[in-house]
């Protein structure tokens, strides 16, 4: 909820009340720093589907393909996008980032949503700030757009590029629903619950579901995740090398 | 005052987001169900994403060389205590390391001790196996 505090002076001191905009009906607020939530009661993280123990994913043979493919051209090299500075993509992300935190910043029209991993950052427009479809940029993290059901927030992903690097791989046809609501937990702690379904008739016999579990962060901050600067220095170390071999003739 | 994210998940997702003198990483090389320590003067350090690098000057009795480490990512060891000024060059510091699968000398660095006796980084597989033990009542 966009609120604004307003400042009465009351009995001499300064009091502050909370106000909603005009027009804005309450909705949770989502603004802050939120991290992988651990259940208590849980034991540990059963593997869900597409993880190790988990049952297969219901892929389409042409998309099994495609991931054997690629799994193979990686072969034992433990490559990963990560590992050359290259953000996850949906549904990645938002299904943890590597286990990194998240920040959200919250306003009527439009939710960013940073994940500190590789400094991916995801738009999520609301009412009249959402894209038109003629006019969205494809990408590894799509093109979102959210409205409110209730208390939840509905954000709907497109215009993904195909993905094979990924846990759940889909297609340049894939649609993510993420539905986002609030609650707290035995702890007290405040919990930020994530329920996916990614549809893709291109890649999947039928849509897939997976839910993440964030944990608020009081005053929590992401820290910057600068990464490619590696590569530019040891360009700068070849260009540095050439330049004394240059100059030695 | 700032909070820092407890460090959930760390070990996964470091070998998860992903080395060599290259500016690409992948820890599969490293076998994080063991550990080792390397003792050396700090040659060479940078603290970066996604994975830290060092070069100790290692000298015992097998003589004296350049040993090249990486290590958890600068995040993650910001998490586990790590904050900038920590490692001097020219230090001598002990680092925790997944050793290499291969036999070589290196590793993946966990953790550090620093000359002062501070330390930074997170549990190796050694001390997470004498945590599980103390757990089940192994003396």
């Amino acid at each position: 909820m966009l609120a604004l505090a307003a400042s009465v002076s009351l009995a001499g001191g300064l009091v502050f009340i909370p106000i909603s905009l005009a027009g804005q009906s309450a909705k949770p607020d989502f603004t802050g720093l939120w991290t992988t939530y651990t259940d208590p009661a849980a034991g540990p993280r059963a593997g869900g589907p597409g993880r190790g123990g988990g049952p297969p994913l219901p892929m389409t043979p042409e998309a099994q393909k495609k991931v054997a493919d690629y799994r193979a051209l990686i072969g034992t090299s433990g490559d990963t996008p990560g590992g050359f500075c290259l953000g996850t993509g949906m549904p990645g992300s938002m299904l943890g980032s590597g286990g990194y935190p998240m920040e959200i910043v919250q306003r009527p029209e439009q939710i960013n949503i940073t994940y500190e991993a590789h400094n991916e950052v995801r738009r999520v427009y609301l009412g009249d700030r959402i894209v038109p479809a003629a006019d969205r940029v494809p990408g590894r993290n799509g093109n979102s757009s959210a409205h409110w059901e209730g208390d939840t927030l509905v954000v709907e992903t497109t215009h993904l590029i195909e993905q094979v690097d990924q846990r759940y791989a889909h297609s340049n046809e894939a649609k993510i629903v993420e539905r986002y609501s609030l609650s707290t937990d035995s702890r007290g702690t405040k919990v930020l619950t994530a329920e996916m379904t990614l549809t893709d008739p291109a890649f999947y016999t039928k849509p897939v579901t997976d839910t993440k579990k964030w944990a608020y962060v009081p005053n929590g901050h992401l820290l910057p995740y600068e990464c490619a600067e590696e590569g530019w220095n040891i360009h700068l170390e070849e260009l540095a090398k050439k330049a004394a071999q240059g100059a030695k003739k | 005052m700032k909070q820092l994210v407890s460090l959930v998940s760390a070990l996964a997702l470091v070998v998860a987001l992903g080395s060599t003198a290259s500016a690409h990483h992948s820890a599969v090389q490293y076998d994080f169900g063991k550990s080792a320590t390397i003792t050396g003067v700090v040659l060479k350090f940078q603290a970066i994403n996604p994975h830290m690098r060092l070069t100790l000057r290692v000298t015992d009795d097998k003589g004296t060389r350049e040993v090249e480490l990486e290590g958890h990512s600068t995040n993650n060891m910001y998490r586990a205590g790590y904050r900038d000024g920590m490692i001097k060059y020219g230090d001598k510091i002990t680092a925790i390391v997944a050793p290499l699968r291969d036999g070589r000398e290196g590793g993946y660095m966990v953790a550090a001790t620093l000359p002062d006796g501070r330390r930074f980084g997170v549990q190796s597989a050694a001390e997470r196996a004498r945590e599980r033990e103390k757990a089940e009542g192994k003396p």
